[in-house]
């Protein structure tokens, strides 16, 4: 098969991958950061007296 | 009096399921919060502002649990809630994660909206920690916004449309006025966050020295922290960089690293990953055997996580590596598993590469091309399926085999 040998040396030649589909698709990002609320920013004052929010404060 | 009593008894039931609600998703388990927080409501309190607060737990919660549409409701209830009470932080803080659930579902324009009134209320009370954490969400939703137009068409990073290019530097601009304020405040967590996502930006707008840079800074940070989920993210992020700076064997060091992470933190999806960029790597540079070892190893992997999609990349590359050893047997099995696991799949242009690679293997291996013309009809009709009719570059009668291109058009911008 006098075809081989040429064919074999372009056959290697396309093995080289092509960067953009293998590497860029598997970028890492960084996590998202949500705002959050809390019952107990509210609860204290509003349902519980200042007793239970100076006991709650001298815990932590 | 009774009426008194029975609401007093509502108000205490309701906080009480929802502070359960509250540990049990700060132990991890959303899934159980979220339960409590919905028996909360159900019970209903008189109080706006722990109904605002049961609202926006609900809505985090689902957006953890990767249940957009319903995070959108609970964030949208508190949005409007916040604004009905008048509670202009509860109104940013709404306003920020209702963003972010817009961002994941692609809806960009309306999540930059949100965003900017996070930054606005936060600007407006001088709150710098609200304003730092509005300028990393817009950084956020700009950054995806441009990866997303950027991923419908196919270019390496660095040869952008217009509309992408401005959307990452405004992603770029916003992640650099995150820096500075949270530089000021010594927050060197939000820092690290900050260089990782503005690394990743400068990868996509083709600055990959600035990229290498920032995941440099990212990585340091991460081994303050001990934080080793982040060393992996920057090693594989500092690996990709080095790849588009030509330096193939920093890159196979960085991709070493992830994998040997990806292996003590057991992430067998992260570690299928890592091999298959260190075969892709070792493919650069030639050399095959390794590249086998590390595309096997994905294989097994894949194949181990059923990721139908991972096995056909995997026999692909396998098959291109046997090819340029002049392993053609190893190089045909491969590339039939990737043309069945295409079909399987659905990928129909996976299924025309793994044809093509077929034809030209058994050209080189002398078959003949009466014995193979159902499959070369069959390729042809995919092919021109593919472009709308139209043949182009490849042609498969006999007479014309000399036009036979088998290197693709994109080789000379490879090295």
């Amino acid at each position: 098969q006098p075809l081989a040998g040429g064919q074999n040396a372009e056959l290697q030649s396309k093995v080289v991958p092509s960067k953009q589909i293998l590497h860029s698709d598997n970028m890492e990002m960084e996590p998202e950061t949500m705002e959050t609320k809390s019952v107990t920013d509210y609860f204290s004052k509003l349902h519980m007296g200042s007793l239970v929010y100076s006991c709650t404060s001298k815990r932590k | 009096d009774r009426s008194f009593h029975v609401r007093y008894r509502m108000e205490a039931s309701c906080l009480e399921l929802a502070l359960e609600g509250e540990r049990l998703c700060k132990a991890g388990d959303c899934r159980a919060g979220v339960s409590f927080f919905e028996a909360a409501v159900q019970v209903g309190t008189e109080d706006l502002r722990t109904l605002s607060a049961i609202y926006s737990q609900l809505g985090n919660a689902y957006f953890y649990l990767q249940d957009y549409a319903k995070a959108l409701e609970y964030h949208h209830h508190d949005l409007t809630l916040a604004r009905t009470i008048g509670d202009l932080l509860g109104e940013a803080k709404a306003s920020g994660n209702l963003g972010n659930t817009l961002k994941v579902l692609g809806n960009f324009e309306e999540a930059i909206v949100c965003c900017q009134r996070h930054l606005d209320i936060s600007r407006e009370l001088n709150d710098k920690v609200g304003e730092a954490r509005a300028l990393y969400n817009l950084g956020n939703v700009y950054h995806s916004k441009g990866k997303n137009v950027a991923n419908a068409g196919t270019h390496d990073p660095g040869e952008l449309p217009d509309d992408v290019k401005n959307a990452l530097q405004k992603a770029a601009k916003y992640y650099e006025e995150n820096l500075s304020i949270v530089t000021e405040l010594g927050d060197r967590a939000a820092q690290g966050r900050a260089f990782g996502n503005l690394g990743n930006t400068h990868y996509l707008l083709g600055n990959f020295r600035s990229a290498v840079l920032a995941h440099e800074q990212r990585l340091l940070i991460a081994k303050e922290f001990g934080d080793r989920s982040a060393e992996r993210r920057a090693y594989c992020n500092l690996g990709n960089a080095y790849i588009f700076l030509g330096e193939f064997e920093t890159a196979a060091e960085y991709y070493r690293r992830t994998l040997q992470l990806a292996r003590q933190l057991k992430d067998r999806a992260v570690e299928a990953q890592a091999c298959y960029s260190l075969g892709n790597t070792y493919t650069l540079l030639q050399d095959y055997e390794k590249a086998i070892d590390y595309h096997l190893k994905h294989l097994v992997i894949a194949q181990e996580l059923h990721d139908k999609i991972g096995e056909g990349r995997a026999c692909w590359s396998l098959g291109n590596a046997y090819t340029a050893l002049g392993n053609h047997d190893q190089a045909i099995h491969f590339a039939e598993r990737h043309l069945e696991i295409s079909r399987e799949v659905g990928d129909r242009s996976g299924e025309l590469t793994a044809r093509l690679n077929l034809s030209d293997l058994q050209m080189v291996l002398g078959l003949s091309y009466s014995t193979n013309n159902s499959m070369m009809a069959e390729s042809h009709a995919v092919e021109n399926s593919l472009n709308g009719g139209r043949p182009r570059g490849r042609r498969y009668s006999m007479e014309n085999m000399e036009l036979m291109k088998l290197t693709p058009e994109k080789v000379p911008n490879w090295n």
